[in-house]
């Protein structure tokens, strides 16, 4: 009788591993890799911008990009900034891209290959998307505290994607 | 009503006139214990066949006034004791019997008596079905402040939160709907709208016992006991006038994590109760005032509750009661639905930052009780059960709901010959709900029901019976169904019983799963409703073993399968809806609906022990459930169930102290609904373990001018262990109370 009090101590005392723990502190996001077709980079003075866009919105009304980008709360993303650019002439470019926890339907690069901001001036060039063809983009899921890893998506500035304005 | 009050002025002057014609006889005496000789205070004390008794005072004294003339068969129990009955005492007009008792202690349980599996008294080892009790001194002694938290260390038994799981039966469904039945004093005491069991109604310091019948329990009691049936019963009142108190602090402990520590004050959880209950002559009175205050270790999640019981009884004749009861409850509650995320789990998610949940809840009943003759006992009983809630948010009210149920039965046991008894009954039910969310419908059911138990000889009991219910909602079909049960007892030695049963069950679904409806929900999703949902169905198997392996160890083993058709879900699908009466097309978008989806089989096993030594110093309780929960129709566990559940406690009574220490286990839940954390969405909705908890208690009796007072020291979840019994909700962290109780 006295094995049964002490084998019930025992259990309890394996108790004492605390529970649930706290998860990490983790900014949400998704990341990869941005591979550019060798040979295809265009000359620099049709490089005004170039960036990795995540858009909330698809199919996007092209009246609506500007205000997608400048209006608050953002539906469209830019990375690195809207002040700074990918790198050029890259054969492949590693990134991290914070954004809110939310469903990402349209991810890619754009480029601004004029000087003006007319939305004429921008053509998407890679989009992370099916293998189809034409391919479908595809839905990127962020979640709170969640970072997604392995998008990764090529781009051929001679073959673009579908464009989506 | 008022032919009703005629009827009952009439029985009350009929009886006045004739107890004070009759001249009658007094039982005194003294209960001991057989063993020690020392006095049992709490005995009950009664004559078989009539509402006269009382219970043994802290001298083990009793007294019983206006015994008619005749043979009388007196029956003493107390909990941990050999029942006694003393056959065919004889009463002459004017004279004075004394008696004096001498009760051989048992182990706790095999003797108890229980009125659920088969609506009238048994002894535990007449039962072909598995029932568990929960004594007022057990609740008392857990600090218990609203009766669910009473049911964490029942066998078999887990809670996700505020909703009862017997045996897996009932998974999760937040607030609609609950596949077991709870019963006040053998009357449905679910609410009409949302068809949910409201714990916090039940007045917890005034419940005499709990009991717990496990597996389908329809062919007695009708829609939702498809997992089982918890029946409250309510103290009687006392013969002797009682003043009595209890008042409890807690304090919330830090979280382990400073993240979790959202408020830098205190957190306290507090509150009293007084009672007062008097019998003058044949009339008994006991009213009951109760306050709670929970700070709560989470944001939003305080409340207020304010409470009211009364009962009034009236003892017609030495064969005939009446009785009323009046409950009344106020609640204002921080509306937490799920935590924001895991990193600030004691703050709700951003929505739910300003919620708030009023509640008013009332239920008023009525019951008279006669025996008709030594072989016949018939009850009346009704009930009144009104339910308000609003929930606001910012001071703006979203949401409302009035349901109002009325309930009435009657009952006849009849004791055909001492081996043959008969119980048949009548019951209905009207209820109205007017609500923003489910609109307004009245509903209805009629029922009747029939029992045989016969006694074959040689330790064989067979039970049989059958009910048949009707009932319609609103303009739906009326569904009518019939449900039979069968079980049967054998006891080949004093010491053994083996039992089997099968019952069948079933539920009708909740005004609300038939009829919620809403454009947006909390998620942004809209709600759609689904009149064609049919009633769930179970059938239960189980055979069981109970038997005393020594003079201080008890088993009692079970093995039990529940298949389940119909289950209803609420499930997200997509589907075309109008954005506005004349919207023709439509827009696609998901919605919640309400719909019969799940084929499901539950089956496993459940041991207990009860071990006494050390001379009574000290028992253990020991119980393990085994479950296999399989959604048939998926082919994959079925959701919110867990596979095992262990609960271990010791309680050591040493003259005027008792100290318990208690552990639960409940193994991780293996699957839960990934949609509902999707789409609420609750983040990290998906993160769970499993439950290890740790309880101790001490409580110390002592006396201030001989008034018995006792002193209470509890600790709930003493190593700090953190875990959700419900999806992103962390359930409280280490608590400590104080308490003080009384009787004047």
């Amino acid at each position: 009788m006295r094995n049964t009090l002490f084998s019930l101590l025992a259990i309890a005392l394996l108790a004492c591993d605390g529970g649930l723990a706290l998860p990490p502190d983790v900014e949400p996001g998704f990341g990869g890799i941005i591979r550019f077709a060798p040979g295809t980079w265009p000359p620099r003075d049709s490089l005004n911008n170039l960036w990795l866009f995540a858009s909330q919105i698809y199919p996007i009304d092209s009246n609506k990009v500007f205000a997608g980008i400048l209006g608050s709360p953002p539906t469209i993303f830019l990375y690195p900034s809207i002040e700074q650019n990918l790198p050029y002439y890259e054969d492949s470019i590693a990134y991290s891209f914070n954004v809110p926890p939310s469903t990402y339907p349209y991810v890619g690069v754009i480029q601004r290959f004029a000087d003006d901001l007319n939305i004429r001036s921008f053509r998407v060039v890679g989009v992370y998307a099916t293998s189809a063809n034409p391919p479908a983009p595809i839905s990127i899921v962020v979640r709170d505290f969640q970072f997604v890893t392995d998008i990764s998506f090529t781009v051929n500035f001679h073959n673009p994607p579908p464009q989506p304005f | 009503m008022r032919r009703l009050i005629l009827y009952i002025v009439l029985i009350l002057s009929i009886s006045c006139v004739s107890t004070a014609q009759e001249k009658t006889g007094t039982l005194v005496g003294r209960v001991v214990d057989a063993n020690s000789g020392e006095p049992l205070s709490g005995a009950n004390v009664f004559i078989r066949g009539t509402f006269l008794g009382t219970a043994s005072d802290v001298n083990g004294d009793f007294r019983i006034r206006r015994i008619p003339p005749g043979a009388h068969t007196i029956v003493v129990s107390i909990v941990g004791y050999q029942r006694q009955l003393i056959d065919r005492v004889q009463f002459q007009a004017g004279e004075e019997r004394t008696l004096n008792v001498q009760l051989k202690p048992i182990i706790i349980q095999t003797e108890q008596v229980v009125i659920t599996a088969s609506r009238r008294e048994q002894s535990m080892e007449e039962i072909p079905v598995s029932v568990s009790t929960v004594s007022a001194e057990m609740i008392a002694d857990r600090n218990i402040v609203t009766l669910d938290d009473a049911l964490r260390y029942v066998p078999g038994v887990n809670m996700l939160q505020d909703q009862i799981n017997i045996r897996g039966s009932t998974g999760y469904s937040r607030g609609v709907g609950s596949r077991v039945l709870l019963l006040l004093d053998g009357m449905p005491f679910i609410t009409g709208d949302t068809g949910e069991i409201n714990w916090e109604t039940i007045p917890t310091y005034q419940v005499e016992r709990v009991e717990i019948v496990k597996g389908a329990g329809s062919a007695l009691y009708g829609s939702s006991a498809l997992g089982g049936v918890v029946n409250v019963i309510t103290k009687d009142i006392d013969e002797s006038p009682r003043l009595q108190f209890r008042a409890y602090s807690g304090l919330y402990d830090k979280p382990r994590y400073s993240e979790w520590d959202w408020s830098s004050k205190r957190r306290f959880n507090s509150g009293g109760i007084v009672t007062y209950s008097d019998k003058v002559g044949s009339f008994g009175y006991l009213l009951s005032a109760s306050r709670s205050v929970d700070d709560s270790y989470r944001e939003n999640d305080a409340y207020h509750r304010w409470s009211l019981f009364s009962k009034v009884k009236y003892d017609l004749s030495t064969f005939s009661s009446l009785s009323l009861t009046a409950n009344y409850l106020a609640r204002t509650h921080g509306n937490f639905f799920w935590w924001k995320n895991l990193r600030e789990a004691t703050r709700p998610a951003t929505l739910q930052v300003n919620g708030k949940v009023r509640v008013k809840r009332g239920n008023l009943g009525f019951a008279y009780k006669e025996f008709l003759s030594d072989q016949f006992f018939f009850t009346i009983k009704a009930m009144y059960f009104g339910n308000f809630w609003q929930d606001d948010s910012a001071g703006q009210i979203n949401n409302t709901s009035t349901s109002h149920l009325f309930s009435l039965e009657t009952q006849g046991t009849y004791e055909i010959s001492t081996s043959n008894i008969l119980t048949l009954g009548l019951a209905g039910h009207y209820d109205q709900v007017e609500a923003n969310l489910f609109g307004t419908h009245p509903g209805f059911g009629v029922a009747a029901y029939i029992q045989n138990e016969l006694a074959l000889g040689a330790g064989t009991k067979l039970t049989g019976g059958i009910r048949f219910d009707a009932q319609r909602v609103s303009a739906l079909s009326l569904v009518a169904q019939l449900h039979p049960k069968i079980g049967m007892v054998y006891a080949p030695d004093q010491r053994t019983t083996l039992r089997a049963s099968l019952g069948t069950g079933y539920r009708y679904p909740s005004i609300a799963e038939l009829f919620i409806s809403s454009p947006i929900n909390i998620s942004d999703i809209a709600i759609l409703p689904n009149p064609d949902l049919q009633v769930e169905k179970s059938l239960t198997y189980e055979i069981g073993l109970s038997r005393i392996l020594s003079d201080h160890l008890h088993l009692d083993a079970a093995l039990f399968k529940n298949d389940f058709r119909n289950l209803i879900e609420a499930g997200v699908k997509i589907k075309n809806v109008k954005r506005a009466p004349n919207d023709l097309q439509g827009v696609d978008r998901a919605v919640i609906q309400f719909d019969n989806v799940t084929k499901a089989r539950i089956q496993g096993g459940e041991v207990g022990l009860k071990i006494q030594w050390l001379e009574r110093l000290l028992s253990t309780d020991l119980s393990y459930t085994y479950i296999w929960p399989w959604d048939v129709a998926e082919s994959r566990v079925l959701n919110f169930r867990p596979r095992h559940i262990f609960y271990g406690s010791t309680l050591l009574t040493w003259e005027r102290l008792r100290a318990a220490f208690d552990f639960r286990y409940v193994s991780r839940i293996e699957r839960i609904d990934e949609n509902l954390v999707r789409l609420a969405p609750i983040i990290h909705g998906d993160q769970r373990v499993e439950i290890k908890v740790v309880d101790v208690r001490a409580s110390y009796d002592f006396a201030v001018l001989e008034a018995p007072f006792r002193f209470g020291l509890n600790v709930n979840n003493a190593l700090n262990y953190h875990y959700v019994e419900l999806i992103g909700n962390l359930a409280p962290v280490r608590t400590f109370f104080l308490s003080i109780s009384g009787i004047l």
